[in-house]
């Protein structure tokens, strides 16, 4: 388990830091570039030894062979005795001769000839015969007084050593053929090895430790500016417009601190034009709204005085000041829209959220708009919760919206009755307005939420709806986070469904009334007054 | 008698129809076109109640209802064509009583001048006292001890409704209805800004009111809770 987390953090330290990354790619690589160097120069270097030693090794055991054959041959013994002593000497005499280098010697009998083996084969005091590879007597065998080696192993107490055999043939007589074996230990050469190995691998390892730290120290010089541009460009994310890199020296970090600096540059003065340009939008609406209310409430006045004795005047001016009153209220709901959807695209809108009944807010847009419904001949049917439906919604602007949704259902329903559902959920609260009248294409469903469309250019305008009603309605609900969905069908009606978030900043991921509405499941109730 | 109003606004048109409509009404009305000379005016024409825009060259409509406030408490009606702004609540800061939002109806002004003008009514005592205050509701006047303290008309009806029932706690609705004569829904910032002028002018320490207590979510109460 501790190994496990151990290789995801150094997993991780890979996968996020650039430095890690570098720091040990260098080091494998230069391990990798270090193994072949090294392998090469141990190896010519042990060749290199082993030839030397070979030739020296060569040389001497001819002399011996040329000695040994010559002792045997210039002799005269005739008696057994004296040819054993002289075979006894040969392996001191050879032992002691020649460089200081240990040898070891055994002079055989070799076998299968027919005279009969009356003599002793003198060997070194610790030479095993074993030793001597059994293909190495048969080729000496047959050979005619050429030298033959072979590289074998030797074992020195206890530890395995290499060594060299060499062989040749000898002819003694009365006693036959006998083959003459040195064996060269190669202990101090392969111990020169170990030691030029183990310095290389030392020597390796040390510069490969300091590969990996020059790396990391690199690394870290070059990953530095980096990560202050990495902060810097967090820290600009996050609204500080006017931190920048440091811009030292002419190189490719100092190019990168130049041009990330005057990119910084561009983007504030862009984000500043364009926050001035929404602060002059802003004064604009303002301005607006002042010099357009205060003649609108010198008509207004003016207005209201001719048509409130509009009975003193002819037919003609009595209808003038009825339409002109008319004309003007409605230019002033004209007004107070525009400036209502000016205010939301100048994000200058505040919700004023507070825990509330939703049903009391339900129920007064309803008291609101029922002069309305009355003369449309529309009956309102409400469907609310017992008991409180509390929400933090900002109320004002949540009766307005629901006022506009019910003028719509009005408008649109025919003199049918109008439905109106609350509902309540965990997360959420929702009231949906259900009118079964002309309803609505799809195409027309896409588009009803557009400012100033109208669902048919051609139909007579009843209410006097400024077409920015639903446009403010989705704003509305927007700033509360909500939902507003819209159902229709042609000659079926149609169905607006509002869902809030029972307090505010609540994520919810379903309505608590259905969208189409399910008819004729509900039990309708008779709107109360 | 009929009632003085002084309608201080620089547009020509809107100030000679707020003139025809109210003298319509049976107001006597006195006209100034500017922020400047408009203290200097109000201290010549004497009126019973300003009229008062926020928006006027020379000197702001908010400056003005300072320097007014500054010498009289009579009644001031602000005419703002911002609701959402700040506009409202520093106007009701520097004392003004209520405000109108452009463009209103006549019966919507004529009622809120007359709400404003109209006397409290319906007090049985002469005399009502509210912790170290002693109000003479027939002269109009708060002592503390012997010092008078100088309320402006809508301030001590403030205080008077709340001293009349004492421990009852009073909705911000409750207070628009009686103190400013709205039976509709309004803005229930004219309830907190005069409160806050009132505690300025009778709380010992105004950040831990002992006359006029806030009681929290409801509204507020005369005397501690």
């Amino acid at each position: 388990m501790k190994l496990r987390g151990a290789v995801n953090w150094a997993l991780g330290l890979f996968r996020r830091s650039l430095q890690a990354r570098s720091v040990f790619s260098t080091v494998v690589i230069s391990g990798v570039a270090f193994a072949v160097v090294g392998g090469f120069l141990s190896y010519s270097i042990g060749n290199g030894l082993f030839s030397t030693r070979l030739e020296q090794v060569l040389s001497e055991s001819e002399r011996a062979v040329v000695e040994v054959q010559n002792t045997f041959s210039a002799s005269s013994v005739t008696d057994e005795i004296a040819l054993q002593t002289l075979m006894n000497s040969v392996v001191p005499n050879l032992e002691s001769s020649g460089s200081s280098d240990t040898r070891q010697i055994a002079l055989l009998r070799s076998p299968g000839q027919s005279t009969a083996q009356i003599l002793q084969s003198p060997i070194s005091a610790d030479l095993a015969t074993e030793i001597i590879p059994a293909d190495l007597r048969t080729s000496v065998r047959k050979t005619n007084g050429k030298l033959l080696y072979q590289s074998i192993s030797l074992t020195v107490d206890g530890v395995s050593q290499p060594g060299i055999v060499v062989g040749a043939p000898i002819e003694i007589p009365l006693a036959g053929k006998y083959e003459l074996y040195l064996v060269f230990d190669l202990s101090s050469q392969q111990e020169t090895l170990d030691f030029v190995q183990g310095t290389l691998l030392l020597g390796g390892s040390i510069l490969l430790l300091m590969i990996g730290g020059v790396s990391y120290f690199v690394t870290l010089w070059i990953v530095r500016p980096v990560r202050v541009a990495a902060a810097v460009s967090e820290d600009i994310a996050k609204g500080a417009l006017d931190r920048r890199l440091p811009e030292k020296g002419e190189d490719v970090i100092a190019v990168l601190g130049r041009s990330f600096n005057k990119m910084a540059d561009s983007l504030q003065q862009q984000i500043t034009k364009l926050a001035s340009v929404s602060k002059m939008q802003q004064r604009f609406v303002s301005d607006v709204s002042h010099e357009l209310r205060t003649p609108l409430t010198t008509i207004k006045l003016a207005g209201d005085l001719i048509f409130n004795n509009r009975d003193k005047l002819e037919p003609a001016a009595k209808r003038s000041a009825e339409l002109m009153h008319d004309q003007i209220e409605r230019f002033q709901v004209l007004l107070n829209d525009l400036l209502e959807i000016s205010r939301y695209d100048a994000g200058a809108v505040h919700a004023e959220l507070e825990v509330q009944d939703l049903n009391g807010i339900v129920g007064m847009a309803i008291a609101g708009i029922e002069p309305l419904a009355m003369s449309k001949g529309s009956k309102i049917e409400i469907e609310i919760p017992s008991g409180e439906v509390d929400a933090e919604i900002d109320g004002r602007r949540i009766e307005r919206l629901l006022r506009n949704l019910l003028a719509n259902a009005i408008e649109h329903g025919e003199g049918k009755p109008i439905r109106v559902a609350v509902g309540m959920d965990e997360h959420a609260v929702a009231v949906s307005v259900t009118d079964s009248g002309i309803g609505m294409t799809r195409a027309e469903v896409d588009r009803v939420f557009d400012r100033f469309w109208r669902a048919d250019p051609a139909r007579k305008r009843t209410s006097g709806g400024t077409g920015l009603g639903l446009a403010i309605s989705l704003e509305d609900t927007n700033l509360h986070g909500g939902w507003l969905q819209v159902w229709a069908k042609p000659d079926e009606g149609a169905c607006f469904r509002l869902t809030l978030p029972r307090r505010s900043g609540v994520i919810f991921n379903s309505s608590p009334l259905p969208l189409p509405p399910i008819k004729g499941v509900k039990t309708a109730k008779e709107a109360k007054k | 008698m009929s009632n003085k109003i002084l309608v201080i606004d620089d547009d020509n048109a809107l100030r000679e129809m707020v003139g025809i409509v109210l003298e319509s009404e049976g107001f006597e009305v006195s006209y100034h076109d500017a922020g400047s000379g408009a203290l200097d005016k109000f201290k010549s024409s004497q009126p019973d109640l300003v009229l008062l825009d926020v928006m006027l060259p020379g000197k702001d409509g908010i400056e003005v209802c300072r320097e007014i406030r500054a010498v009289s408490g009579t009644p001031i009606i602000m005419l703002t064509a911002k609701t959402e702004s700040d506009d409202v609540v520093r106007g009701l800061e520097a004392g003004a009583d209520d405000y109108v939002v452009k463009p209103f109806d006549p019966g919507v002004l004529t009622a809120r001048i007359r709400a404003r003008l109209r006397p409290l009514g319906g007090n049985s005592e002469d005399t009502v006292t509210i912790g170290p205050l002693t109000l003479d509701v027939v002269g109009h006047e708060v002592r503390r001890g012997a010092d008078k303290l100088s309320l402006t008309p809508l301030e001590f009806n403030l205080l008077l409704t709340l001293a009349n029932k004492p421990k009852q706690v009073f909705t911000r609705e409750m207070l628009l209805e009686t103190v400013w004569g709205y039976h509709y829904k309004a803005d229930t910032r004219l309830v907190n800004v005069h409160v806050q002028r009132l505690r300025s002018k009778i709380e010992e320490d105004p950040d831990n009111p002992k006359i006029v207590t806030t009681v929290r979510g409801i509204g507020y109460k005369a005397g501690q809770a």
